[in-house]
């Protein structure tokens, strides 16, 4: 099935930057399996998947990545996959929750929700956080499947929300869609 | 992933608005339980009802936990009695309800409805039966609850059972007349009643229904007056329509809606057993801030019962099922707001300050969902006025073809004005005056039928 490569590009915002990654990729002859892109106060960021010839290599990928010559450089990390997959049979998540905290700004209140997560052995699946005015707010999905029981799950996270002052809320991911979408169930 | 604005809004729905799902309401047939005799039907029914229900209230608690949404009651409704207990008489009924009583707290279930008969054309030798056993079974049970359909738009109303009924009401006072009458809170009159209603006192499980059914109460008045609150807050009193108010009520169902229906078709699936449907009524509870009357004042009006409260009303009865029809597969049930007066603290106080009298309330149910609810008046009122205000209620629902119904509650040795308290969901208000005691007499001794009416020429 030729070689996966994961590849990461970082660059300053700028029309046509989509163009000139997936440019290089067709040049290469690769396949594109999959990409997530997002854009954080004018920095762009992606991270793409795509299959290429056997003979091609990083290096190949890098070098035409540094081959594109605009007013801003495009960082770029690319790796070959350890263990190729097929993309469209690729296991999603069964059922994942939202964790919702809300609270007033300070350091480390990502940190110490990542280390909430890490130490009941959630794995974070996304994460987006806003600030507004002094308020500061975290949107986590989670996959609890290694989790033994989500009740005990949501004590520990009471203890957490008296313990930061923050308010914290976990919802099935179920009601976010039911509440937000019209498709029916 | 979901967009952040959708996941904040319904997290403040849920967590700092209290949404919850009022009721789970499992239909159960009772109608193959009939045995040859009452001591073998009430086996029958409690073997049914404990096997059909098993799992019922675990199952609820369960899917409640997975989703952090609380199902506030689990609830039984089963096939209107009178028809179980064809040919018993009215100790057979009381036999009955003691069975369904111990049913019910078996399988651990807050109420139990359809203690029931449905007379609207006539009344059969059992249904007579039927009526004079409902004080004593009111009585000397805990969880159930009676009504009686004794109206529709297509047969009129039975007013030979109507005039039994005021009396039935009064005597259903007067022996629970240690706990304020309170008997006569677990019993409604309706002209059109559904046969799949979520809600109490009225739920049953209609003759149309199949075995087993799962009906939701979803509610929220808490959430709609917090989320108009916010709306106006946001956009400025002066920027704002009615239109846009109706509009953030639709919006505000819908999402209320889902989360009712997702509940309960959940419950359904791990049971095995049939979702029927979500009811859209807006059920307040004694609780602070879980008012209808408080949107009322949101809206606009100083005090429940002020000109303009009707139409108030009317607007937000129909922006709720507009956003609640389009969010479920299946409504039925009452689907409307209630305007129960005990139930319901702002109700209650425009009650106690005398800006909502008794024909004002009338009045108002004519546009909502579902009559004269939880209205406690004086002990001293007579059977006939009581026969007379139920009267009036029906013709409403009769004329209007909804659903209306009554339940009074004469306060033994109390007066208008003097507070009486059930606790819990049940409430607390002043007793409300009735006016023109006494003058309706003539009327109810009539009997008859009022006949059914013209379904054409409608002006």
């Amino acid at each position: 099935m030729g070689k996966q490569m994961v590849m990461s590009v970082m660059s300053k915002d700028r029309p046509g930057i989509v163009a000139d990654i997936t440019g290089v990729i067709y040049q290469l002859q690769g396949d594109l399996a999959d990409l997530n892109q997002s854009v954080l106060c004018d920095y762009f960021t992606m991270i793409l998947i795509a299959t290429f010839d056997d003979s091609v290599t990083p290096e190949d990928v890098v070098a035409g990545f540094s081959h594109i010559q605009p007013e801003t450089k495009l960082e770029v990390v690319v790796k070959e996959m350890d263990t190729p997959m097929e993309i469209a049979k690729a296991k999603r998540v069964k059922e994942t929750y939202i964790l919702t905290a809300q609270g007033k700004n300070r350091s480390g209140l990502v940190y110490r929700i990542g280390l909430f997560c890490c130490q009941h052995g959630i794995n974070i699946l996304d994460l987006a956080t806003t600030l507004s005015g002094d308020q500061y707010t975290m949107i986590l999905q989670l996959d609890l499947s290694r989790v033994a029981s989500v009740d005990t799950i949501r004590t520990s996270l009471t203890g957490y929300a008296e313990e930061s002052g923050l308010t914290v809320v976990l919802q099935h991911e179920d009601i976010f869609k039911a509440t937000s979408e019209i498709t029916l169930f | 992933m979901l967009r952040s604005d959708h996941i904040l809004a319904t997290v403040e729905m849920i967590q700092k608005e209290n949404l919850d799902v009022r009721a789970v309401t499992m239909g159960i047939n009772l109608l193959d339980c009939r045995g040859g005799d009452v001591r073998e039907t009430c086996r029958r029914v409690e073997e049914k009802i404990g096997m059909a229900a098993a799992h019922f209230v675990a199952t609820c608690d369960q899917v409640s936990k997975k989703y952090g949404i609380p199902v506030v009651n689990k609830r039984i409704s089963v096939t209107p009695i009178a028809f179980v207990g064809a040919g018993f008489d009215r100790h057979g009924f009381v036999e009955l309800a003691l069975a369904l009583d111990r049913a019910a707290s078996a399988v651990g279930v807050d109420i139990l409805g359809g203690f029931s008969a449905q007379v609207e054309k006539g009344m059969t030798a059992t249904d007579r039966e039927y009526i004079a056993a409902i004080p004593e079974a009111l009585a000397r049970t805990e969880k159930i609850c009676a009504s009686i359909n004794i109206a529709s738009s297509q047969k009129g109303i039975n007013m030979d059972a109507l005039a039994l009924i005021g009396q039935t009401v009064k005597d259903l006072a007067e022996i629970t007349k240690d706990q304020g009458g309170f008997g006569a809170a677990k019993f409604v009159v309706f002209c059109n009643q559904p046969g799949d209603n979520p809600f109490m006192a009225g739920a049953i499980h209609g003759l149309e229904e199949a075995d087993l059914v799962l009906n939701v109460g979803v509610s929220g008045p808490g959430v709609i007056a917090r989320a108009l609150d916010r709306l106006i807050h946001a956009k400025g009193r002066e920027n704002l329509g009615l239109d846009d108010i109706a509009e953030e009520i639709k919006q505000t169902t819908f999402r209320v809606t889902r989360c009712g229906e997702l509940i309960g078709r959940q419950v359904s699936k791990e049971l095995g057993i049939e979702f029927g449907v979500v009811d859209l009524s807006l059920a307040p509870t004694p609780t602070v801030g879980d008012s209808v009357g408080e949107i009322l004042q949101i809206l606009g009006v100083d005090v429940v019962g002020a000109p303009g409260s009707t139409a108030i009303l009317a607007m937000l009865n129909d922006a709720v099922k507009k956003g609640g029809i389009f969010a479920s597969k299946a409504v039925g049930g009452l689907s409307g707001a209630f305007i129960p007066v005990m139930e319901d603290a702002v109700l209650a106080e425009a009650v106690g300050s005398g800006a909502l009298c008794l024909e004002k309330l009338e009045a108002m149910t004519c546009v909502c969902s579902v009559g004269l609810d939880m209205v406690p008046i004086p002990g001293s009122v007579d059977a006939d006025t009581i026969s007379a205000i139920i009267a009036d209620e029906m013709a409403l629902g009769m004329i209007n073809n909804k659903t209306t119904a009554a339940r009074l509650i004469p306060v033994p040795g109390k007066e208008a004005g003097e507070m009486v308290s059930f606790g819990g969901l049940f409430g607390a208000s002043p007793i409300m005056p009735v006016r023109n005691v006494g003058k309706s007499s003539r009327f109810i001794a009539w009997g008859g039928r009022i006949p059914a009416p013209l379904h054409s020429f409608k002006n």
